[in-house]
């Protein structure tokens, strides 16, 4: 069987590189020449470390030559969201205001992590500004487009992410997810994403937006390599508050367990009303591949919304007050102006939100001792076309960019990791679900993820843009 | 020190503020901006805007057609300082734009050679900001405590932000928890 190292997947990739079927040189210049050849439909990359790749590649084939192990990513490339430190590259996190600040010493722990295991990183990819976004619109480095449909968002804010995995520009790329910054994409592009839970992989090295819900997390096409980035990306640090002592917990040796004691629900009530027809489709579509018929309902989903909307505020514009005062004009219009109220809300509505966000916690808790995984959709909406600015939801008309994360911010909010899982068989256009589990429980979401793509109910193919 | 109150000055200056009022009540665009001086040192802050130059003035009026109704005078204090100076301070009930607030108007005017009396700064406000969000004012004392300067076309932009939220925050701040119920930071030691 003849290899093509656009379409394989990273563990083909690195089968490959591992066996002398190909190397790391050429798989990279493969993935250059292709985002060479896109980049002026796509958008995606901001930054293209074409040097950088070439002498991690050409590592990793040396390596290979003397006979060494380069590791379970050995030559598979990918790239990261622009809020990643690259070492020489300026972390601009999708702003005008961070072009001129210097250019990172060092990596970001999660691209040091990666390096250590043999992948290549190609570049840093475009993104909403400063993360507060759902559609990828950015005013300084210009939209992402959708490689399923170039007139359509590829999602937000992580879009070049979701673009460049979509598209065959890389095997897997790293994004961030506040309030559903992996899971929109994932949707809007229909790939795999994997928001783990809160604190589980380390932040180090990441432009902040929201210390208190900031989660990084992998993009890929196929739920091995989801469950091996994630792996490798494990351990504490101490670059993030946050970042868990817990020890590690390979998902990839328990990947094929399949469903043995796992109970599975559907979310109804919030969750499963409103929005596209298609986004309920492809829950019930995933529902009935695992034979679930149990509906469970969140206590008060709404207030929970309504707090991550708080909080995200309220740090955001604590996060950026300095830059406010001094290059208010040089923000998105939009974002300055949500950035700006955050920084005035009372403190009052801050911790309110912080209080509820325990007490929501522990309702959740309790749930999870009668289930394991719960379905949700991950977006209203499969991908809205640039200069949409409403849908319909539950027959009105709601504005698009406010209500894009209706089903994702209750989730994050309290830190649950979850899969979105992408679906291809209920429209034009994919869309995601979320397989949504209790804190720690990544090894089993990717195990049911793992059921839902043998049974070919869902999978990530390659979209080939057309000119 | 000139002589404070000069009764002919003071009457003076009674028939031009007369005759102002007049003209606003009127909505004579070209008789208001004969009152002011021309001249870019001229100032004028409405209850909203804040007019440098006579070319601002003139330009704000002509674009912005208030209709004033009802406007009734409740205290009028004229200061004279010697034959060329005087200070106007008048509060007035009214209804703009069919709202009805409280109006406080301040003038300085001064006699010029050529010219004759001119008013050459100004400065109406409302002591109920009827007009206003009640977000508006929140917005201003809170950036100014933070020494954060919110830029006037930035203002509309963050009140309206601030609404958003707080009708977000409602539905939470009146859902009841338990009292022991601690919030949930991030911080570990």
């Amino acid at each position: 069987m003849s290899f093509d190292a656009v379409t394989a997947t990273a563990h083909e990739i690195a089968a490959a590189v591992r066996g002398r079927r190909t190397t790391a040189r050429e798989v990279t210049q493969a993935h250059l020449a292709r985002i060479a050849k896109t980049h002026a439909q796509l958008n995606a990359f901001t930054t293209v470390t074409a040097t950088r790749a070439l002498a991690e590649a050409d590592a990793v084939d040396a390596s290979v030559a003397d006979g060494q192990d380069p590791g379970p990513l050995a030559g598979v490339p990918y790239a990261v969201k622009n809020l990643f430190d690259l070492a020489g590259v300026v972390t601009t996190a999708g702003s005008k205001i961070n072009r001129d600040d210097p250019p990172a010493s060092r990596d970001a722990t999660a691209v040091a992590r990666l390096q250590t295991e043999g992948a290549v990183c190609l570049g840093a990819l475009n993104m909403g500004e400063y993360a507060y976004d759902f559609t990828n619109e950015n005013c300084h480095d210009g939209n992402v487009r959708n490689p399923r449909d170039l007139a359509r968002s590829a999602g937000g804010s992580s879009g070049g992410s979701g673009a460049a995995v979509a598209a065959g520009l890389v095997a897997f790329a790293l994004g961030t997810d506040t309030n559903g910054s992996i899971r929109v994409p994932s949707s809007f592009c229909g790939i795999w994403g994997l928001k783990p839970t809160y604190g589980r992989l380390s932040r180090g090295g990441s432009f902040p937006f929201v210390d208190s819900l900031d989660h990084i997390g992998p993009f890929a096409r196929s739920v091995g390599d989801l469950a091996v980035t994630y792996d490798v990306m494990q351990g504490p640090d101490s670059l993030d508050a946050a970042c868990t002592s817990r020890p590690t917990a390979a998902a990839t040796p328990h990947l094929d367990d399949g469903l043995a004691g796992l109970r599975v629900a559907v979310l109804g009530g919030y969750f499963g009303q409103g929005g596209e027809h298609c986004v309920h489709a492809a829950v019930d579509t995933i529902a009935s591949a695992l034979g679930v018929t149990q509906r469970l309902e969140l206590p008060v989903p709404e207030l929970a919304r309504a707090a991550a909307y708080l909080i995200t505020a309220t740090e955001g514009g604590r996060l950026h007050l300095d830059r406010l005062r001094t290059r208010a004009a040089d923000f998105d219009p939009p974002i300055r102006d949500r950035l700006l109220a955050g920084a005035l809300t009372p403190a009052a509505w801050y911790l309110q939100a912080q209080k509820f966000r325990r007490w929501w916690q522990e309702q959740m808790r309790e749930l999870f001792r009668h289930v394991d995984v719960l379905l949700a959709p991950a977006t209203p909406l499969a991908a809205p076309l640039f200069g949409q600015d409403t849908f319909t939801f539950a027959g009105r008309d709601v504005p698009l960019r406010a209500s894009i994360g209706l089903f994702t911010q209750p989730i994050s909010f309290i830190g649950l990791p979850v899969v979105a899982a992408p679906v291809h068989s209920v429209g034009p256009l994919p869309v995601a679900v979320q397989l949504i589990g209790a804190p720690w429980s990544e090894t089993s979401l990717l195990r049911v993820a793992r059921v839902l793509e043998q049974a070919g109910v869902c999978a990530a193919p390659i979209a080939c843009p057309s000119p | 020190m000139p002589p404070v109150n000069d009764p002919v000055t003071l009457a003076e200056i009674a028939t031009l503020h007369d005759a102002y009022e007049k003209a606003l009540a009127a909505n004579d665009i070209a008789a208001l901006g004969r009152f002011f001086w021309d001249s870019p040192d001229v100032t004028r802050y409405g209850v909203a805007e804040h007019l440098y130059g006579a070319e601002a003035i003139r330009s704000y009026r002509q674009s912005n057609e208030v209709v004033v109704t009802g406007r009734k005078r409740l205290r009028r204090h004229i200061t004279a300082f010697g034959a060329d100076c005087a200070v106007v301070m008048s509060e007035f009930s009214q209804s703009v734009r069919g709202k009805a607030g409280h109006c406080r108007q301040s003038q300085t005017w001064i006699r010029f050679p050529d010219a004759g009396w001119r008013i050459v700064a100004a400065h109406v406000s409302l002591a109920q900001a009827t007009n206003e969000s009640t977000w508006s004012a929140y917005a201003d004392q809170t950036a100014a405590a933070l020494a954060l300067a919110l830029a006037p076309d930035h203002r509309p932009g963050v009140i309206q932000n601030l609404e958003r939220a707080a009708s977000i925050a409602a539905p939470l701040l009146a859902h009841a928890l338990p009292p022991a119920t601690e919030p949930a930071p991030v911080f570990s030691a």
